[in-house]
């Protein structure tokens, strides 16, 4: 089997409504096997509705969606043979020790002698640090330590997917990273999909991301794309040194002089010289921006490069563009 | 949609096979059964409650009539077998309500319901494992424990053994009431969302069907109204009206019904 282009999630205009509200509008995406993909949106962009359609829990108005190949809908209790799965707001029995919800969620899954059943319940206790805390009864759980049973169940199946509606939401900065450690470790092992607001760690742990808005899909890219910026087009800063002002002139005329080149702004602090060139083709500009300064032996660059985006940069424009349509 | 390369032999199945662990039985709409069957039977047999319903069922069904003999207000001459089915089955009835209300609507309000679903637990199964184990329960506390404890009372008090097979088939009577009941209750917390309406429902029909069929009898065709008389004279070996007869046939097939009607409707509920 070849691992690295198989899709482990697929929708296709898959859509859902509530009444009269539209919560999720055609959404069509993949998910490659072995990616940590984030799924971004503000509160009420239709992410926790995705999760449920893909697990089944509720039915879309349209569209279809499937994972390992398997339609959710008809063949919503083989998808989830696969998947494991931590809801936003995990609820369990509360009278049961964590040591027992384990168990109880290990046998969904596998029989065998008790004994491995056991071991298996013990491996993962052990892989979410919840030793000390395995026997007492969950009522008595914090936050944190509800995640951590969350991971534990999620896990116990080894699954070939792994979807994780706001894992680290209701954590402090300590349970949150904790949360992002183990899923990295997780990483070689299974696919991660997986619901957040919280941009900075999908910034660190994701490979590819999708940005959802008031249930419609306005982004799905690789994260180091995204970052990038969108398309061809590309901001680049450069910083220069020359003495001479008919050299800078001329070059910043052959640098406007280019059809490829957007808006070129200009700063001065003591004798540095900073610009900013907004381009259409960023090929063309890796290729021919530094050369056209450079034409002008009397001009130094100290600093060329393409300008990058934080996640939030990206997210919170994609958003404004997409809410002030 | 695109085909997609599935894997011949998952990660999962790959890991567990490794450590000596083999995929659950049931697939399909049995999904999770035997894991869940297993649980909610543990809500029965294996919690300290057990000890209570040891003690509580047998309280009311044998100590009432126990007491009222030892008080003199039960002619000896009257066996305490013909107390034994009408309290059953208005015991029982009750029991059955209060013990099943919270077995779906509990599960819907607290999410643990969703958090079972997102397993590999078909709907189906999560119906009828607790319909099963609930039967199971009722049958073992409410029916064959009082019931064998009054056969030995009646022997006690009588010095003769009451005739077995008519005694097993109205304690199956007895049975079946209990299940009329149990599944209108797990029908009701399909569909409602809160104990409130299940509740005066089902009290409702046991209750007020009682009342309505004193003016209006034809209720007593369909609904279990007499069931209590009904068992009692089974055990007795008596013929039944055809009244009777159609009672329970109604109230299997109703029984039935419901099943069926909260099955269906669990089956498009949204989590």
């Amino acid at each position: 089997m070849d691992t690295s282009n198989s899709l482990v999630i697929e929708t296709q205009n898959l859509s859902k409504t509530y009444k009269e509200a539209q919560a999720l509008t055609d959404l069509s995406l993949t998910v490659k096997q072995n990616s940590i993909f984030g799924f971004l949106g503000p509160n009420g962009a239709g992410k926790s509705t995705t999760i449920k359609l893909l697990l089944g829990l509720i039915q879309p108005s349209g569209g279809r969606a499937s994972i390992f190949g398997y339609d959710v809908q008809r063949q919503s209790v083989e998808v989830r043979k696969h998947v494991g799965y931590l809801a936003q707001d995990p609820r369990y029995y509360e009278h049961m020790t964590a040591r027992q919800i384990i168990g109880y969620t290990a046998r969904f899954f596998y029989r065998g002698p008790k004994d491995l059943l056991e071991a298996r319940v013990q491996e993962v206790i052990e892989l979410v640090g919840l030793e000390d805390k395995a026997d007492r009864p969950v009522r008595g759980f914090s936050g944190g330590e509800r995640q951590r049973l969350g991971i534990a169940q999620a896990q116990v199946n080894y699954p070939d997917l792994l979807i994780l509606d706001e894992p680290a939401a209701a954590l402090d900065p300590m349970g949150r990273h904790d949360v992002l450690e183990v899923m990295e470790r997780l990483r070689k092992y299974t696919t991660i999909f997986y619901s957040t607001h919280i941009l900075e760690d999908v910034q660190r742990v994701s490979d590819t991301v999708a940005i959802l808005n008031r249930g419609r899909l306005i982004a799905e890219a690789p994260i180091d794309k995204l970052l990038a910026g969108d398309g061809g087009s590309a901001l680049y800063d450069i910083t220069l040194k020359g003495e001479a002002e008919a050299a800078l002139t001329g070059a910043r005329s052959r640098v406007e002089g280019q059809p490829w080149v957007q808006h070129l702004s200009m700063t001065t602090d003591d004798g540095q010289i900073d610009w900013q060139v907004s381009v259409t083709d960023a090929t063309a500009a890796e290729d021919l921006l530094l050369r056209l300064i450079l034409e002008d032996r009397s001009l130094k660059v100290k600093h060329f490069g393409r300008k990058t985006y934080n996640l939030e940069e990206v997210f919170l424009e994609m958003i404004e563009k997409e809410n002030s349509k | 949609m695109t085909a997609q390369t599935h894997p011949q032999i998952t990660r999962d199945l790959r890991m567990a096979a490794r450590q000596g662990l083999l995929p659950a039985r049931g697939s399909g709409w049995l999904g999770g059964f035997e894991n869940m069957f297993r649980k909610e039977l543990g809500e029965w047999f294996r919690t300290r409650r057990w000890w209570g319903r040891i003690l509580i069922w047998p309280a009311l069904i044998n100590g009432i009539p126990a007491i009222f003999r030892a008080t003199g207000q039960i002619p000896p001459e009257i066996p305490d077998i013909l107390y034994y089915f009408q309290i059953a089955v208005i015991a029982g009835t009750i029991g059955m309500i209060i013990l099943a209300q919270d077995e779906v609507i509990q599960e819907k309000q607290s999410g643990t319901a969703a958090w079972i679903l997102s397993k590999p637990a078909a709907r189906r199964s999560f119906i009828l494992s607790k319909l099963l184990s609930d039967a199971i329960g009722a049958l073992a506390f409410i029916v064959v424990l009082p019931g064998l404890i009054i056969l030995v009372q009646t022997y006690l008090t009588t010095h003769q053994m009451a005739p077995l097979l008519p005694f097993l088939a109205g304690a199956g009577v007895v049975m079946l009431a209990l299940l009329f009941y149990l599944s209108l209750v797990i029908l009701l917390g399909v569909l409602f969302e809160s104990r409130g309406p299940l509740l005066a429902i089902a009290f409702g029909v046991m209750i007020g069907g009682m009342f309505a069929a004193a003016s209006f009898p034809q209720i007593g065709y369909v609904l279990p109204m007499s069931m209590d008389k009904i068992s009692l004279m089974v055990a007795l070996g008596q013929p039944l009206p055809t009244a009777d007869v159609s009672q329970l046939i109604s109230t299997a097939v109703l029984s039935i019904l419901f099943t069926l009607v909260a099955l269906w409707r669990f089956q498009h509920k949204e989590f």
